[in-house]
């Protein structure tokens, strides 16, 4: 047990470090564009991975980071604490045997939606054609920046391909914690991580690059010597149905309608309301979505009905005459002077 | 000397489910046309598609960035890496422990992800289509995996493909309702995952319901070949982890002599047939449900997977 809790400590402190560096890459990203731009609303922009490459490329090392994917470093401390949940039929109460692995299916089902949510984010900002004059006139960011979101992207893939390094620098941590830290790791054979035991499971982030890197190489020099390398520009096929306004792309709110539907339905109370107008009129067609916050409606509004409810009638007392007045400060006093009397 | 070997048996088992691949698909839509009365295209049709795509000249909407013609690369690499650490006809391959299941699951999440990032890349509205339906099932499919994935390690206490197989060969277990339970999510997650029917229809194009095909629809020439060629090797992946962890008979152990590696090859192709045969006749049976039906389904497959992990739980005999 000591072990498990040293594996779930590990995996937490490791995944704040991991958080504060790719979501610090990601806000400079944020920055960057907003800077180049003047747009803080997605809605606004697009196409920007033609004005800013660099920036684009960082951002998407950020954004695969915060999705959980390998190779990088967001997806090892997330496996890391699936390991640890693996571990929970050892606990010995009940509560949180259950609770623990539908953590675990709450963990997936978020990292799923980080994925969903940074494919919208990077998809309709960088990706596609600009929205606006402003996104088509962006300038690439300044070096320093540039310098500075480099330095990130490139710790979001050490801490992911070598995680070890870092397992191993917060060992201290655990140790004064919970008394137990995990295996050493940096005396794993070919840099792998094996949080208990090798039969048990063990991952090597390097590794797995290593080999994407390779394959992916083998298959680009393969296809380009063996088969065709040519390459023809021309307009986009898109089914044959010719669309000339940017606006006929996927917005960020069209891009989350599936999602919205799925979970929205319940959580938020999402309705989608079409309007047609009748034949023959030439009014345009209106689409509201209509969300509302349930814990908004059952936990805040009741208080705020309330207090409402309470200043509206005590708003009486405002317009009272000058005797009135008088007359509540007097019973005022007598009440405090009989409660003091009748207290012991 | 060992060292060797295995890295010859690790190559040879990349280059097996590379090669293998495009012949599954073509023997699953041979079944398919027989079962419809049709002749249907040769078995080495999907080899001759991907040569031609080879072959041709990739056509380029004019607004592709430069992401756009790096992602076929970077989901075939993905992919394949994911597929070749599947165990198939032997176990304890050489870079097995590299990856476990988990990291397999989320190595064609990667994949998955620049693919939904490709359909928004050209600016179309059927590529945008595509991509947010590619996340909304995902987003239900990948919780589901993951409690199948729960329930198989805690079954053989290890999420080491090799492990479990072996566990799973060695008959210590017998038969389980949890392991029932994550064998019938696990089917359900693999046809949602393949862009099967009754999810996602792999023969359609212009169709409003279509959600693999709409994000490819910019891709030409050695680009679709490519993304076709992973889309095989995903399918060949799900059919190897239903076939190494419920049926692992055959799979030659670690330090197996040649014969016994022939019979694990002999087997793992029969496993292929028979997973292609069964997926074909359950195709040829359903109607493809409309695309928002699909949480249902994935939401059944997700509860299942939950179901087999809480047996565990309260059970050690379940």
């Amino acid at each position: 047990m000591p072990l498990a809790a040293a594996l779930a400590l590990t995996a937490g402190l490791f995944h704040v470090f991991n958080h504060s560096v790719f979501k610090s890459l990601l806000f400079f990203g944020a920055g960057a564009v907003l800077n180049s731009t003047g747009e803080r609303d997605m809605e606004h922009l697009g196409g920007l991975i033609h004005r800013m490459p660099q920036t684009a490329f960082v951002f998407l090392i950020g954004c695969v980071a915060i999705s959980a994917l390998p190779p990088l470093n967001g997806f090892v401390s997330e496996w890391l604490t699936f390991q640890a949940i693996l571990l929970s039929p050892q606990l010995p109460s009940w509560g949180l045997k259950f609770l623990v692995p539908a953590v675990g299916a709450l963990l997936a089902l978020s990292a799923a939606l980080a994925a969903a949510c940074f494919v919208k984010a990077f998809g309709v900002s960088f990706l596609g054609r600009p929205r606006t004059p402003a996104a088509a006139q962006a300038k690439e960011t300044d070096a320093n920046s540039l310098a500075a979101m480099y330095f990130l992207a490139a710790l979001c893939l050490v801490a992911g391909i070598l995680p070890g390094l870092f397992i191993d620098a917060l060992a201290p941590v655990t140790k004064s914690l919970v008394g137990v830290s995990m295996p050493y790791q940096a005396g794993v054979e070919w840099l792998s991580i094996v949080p208990i035991a090798e039969s048990r499971s063990s991952y090597n982030g390097l590794l797995v690059f290593v080999f994407v890197l390779i394959s992916g190489s083998i298959a680009a020099l393969a296809i380009h010597r063996l088969a065709s390398n040519g390459l023809r520009r021309a307009p986009a096929w898109d089914c044959g149905y010719p669309d000339a306004s940017p606006a006929t792309q996927y917005t960020a709110s069209s891009f989350a309608q599936p999602i919205r539907r799925v979970y929205g339905a319940t959580v938020f109370r999402a309705r989608e309301i079409g309007e047609m107008p009748p034949p023959g009129s030439t009014a345009p067609a209106r689409f509201h979505v209509d969300l509302r916050d349930l814990v908004w409606d059952f936990a805040y509004a009741p208080i705020a009905i309330g207090i409402a409810f309470a200043t509206e009638r005590l708003d009486v007392l405002q317009f009272l005459t000058i005797r009135s007045y008088l007359a509540l400060v007097f019973t005022a006093l007598v009440l405090l002077l009989l409660v003091l009397a009748i207290w012991p | 000397m060992a060292l060797i070997r295995d890295f010859a048996l690790q190559s040879a088992e990349m280059l097996l489910v590379l090669l293998l691949s495009p012949l599954l698909i073509g023997f699953v839509r041979k079944v398919k046309a027989r079962l419809l009365r049709r002749k249907g295209p040769p078995l080495v049709q999907p080899y001759h598609d991907l040569l031609r795509l080879m072959h041709k000249d990739v056509v380029l909407a004019e607004r592709a960035s430069w992401l756009f013609r790096v992602i076929p690369y970077i989901i075939f690499a993905g992919t394949w890496v994911a597929a070749s650490l599947v165990p198939t006809f032997r176990s304890g391959l050489l870079f097995s422990w590299s990856a476990d299941l988990i990291a397999i699951i989320a190595l064609l999440g990667s994949a998955r992800f620049f693919l939904a990032l490709a359909g928004l890349d050209v600016g179309t509205s059927f590529g945008g289509i595509g991509s947010s339906r590619e996340v909304m099932i995902a987003s239900l499919a990948e919780p589901a995996m993951l409690m199948i994935v729960f329930t198989l390690a805690l079954v053989a206490g290890s999420t080491q493909l090799s492990t479990m197989a072996a566990f799973m060969a060695s008959g210590e277990e017998g038969l389980r309702v949890s392991l029932g339970l994550a064998l019938l999510a696990l089917i359900m997650v693999a046809i949602a995952e393949n862009a099967r029917i009754p999810i996602d229809n792999p023969a359609t194009h212009l169709e409003l319901t279509m959600v693999h095909e709409a994000m490819v629809l910019e891709y030409s020439g050695r680009h679709l070949a490519l993304i076709d060629l992973s889309s095989e090797l995903k399918l060949l992946l799900y059919v190897s982890v239903i076939g190494c962890l419920f049926a692992p008979w055959g799979i030659a152990g670690p330090d197996a002599s040649p014969r016994a590696i022939a019979i694990g090859l002999a087997a793992y192709v029969a496993k292929l047939a028979v997973g292609g045969f069964l997926l074909a006749v359950f195709e040829t049976g359903i109607a493809k449900m409309r695309v928002f039906r699909a949480p249902a389904f994935l939401g059944a497959a997700l509860m299942l997977g939950l179901l087999g992990t809480l047996l565990l739980f309260v059970s050690r005999s379940l």
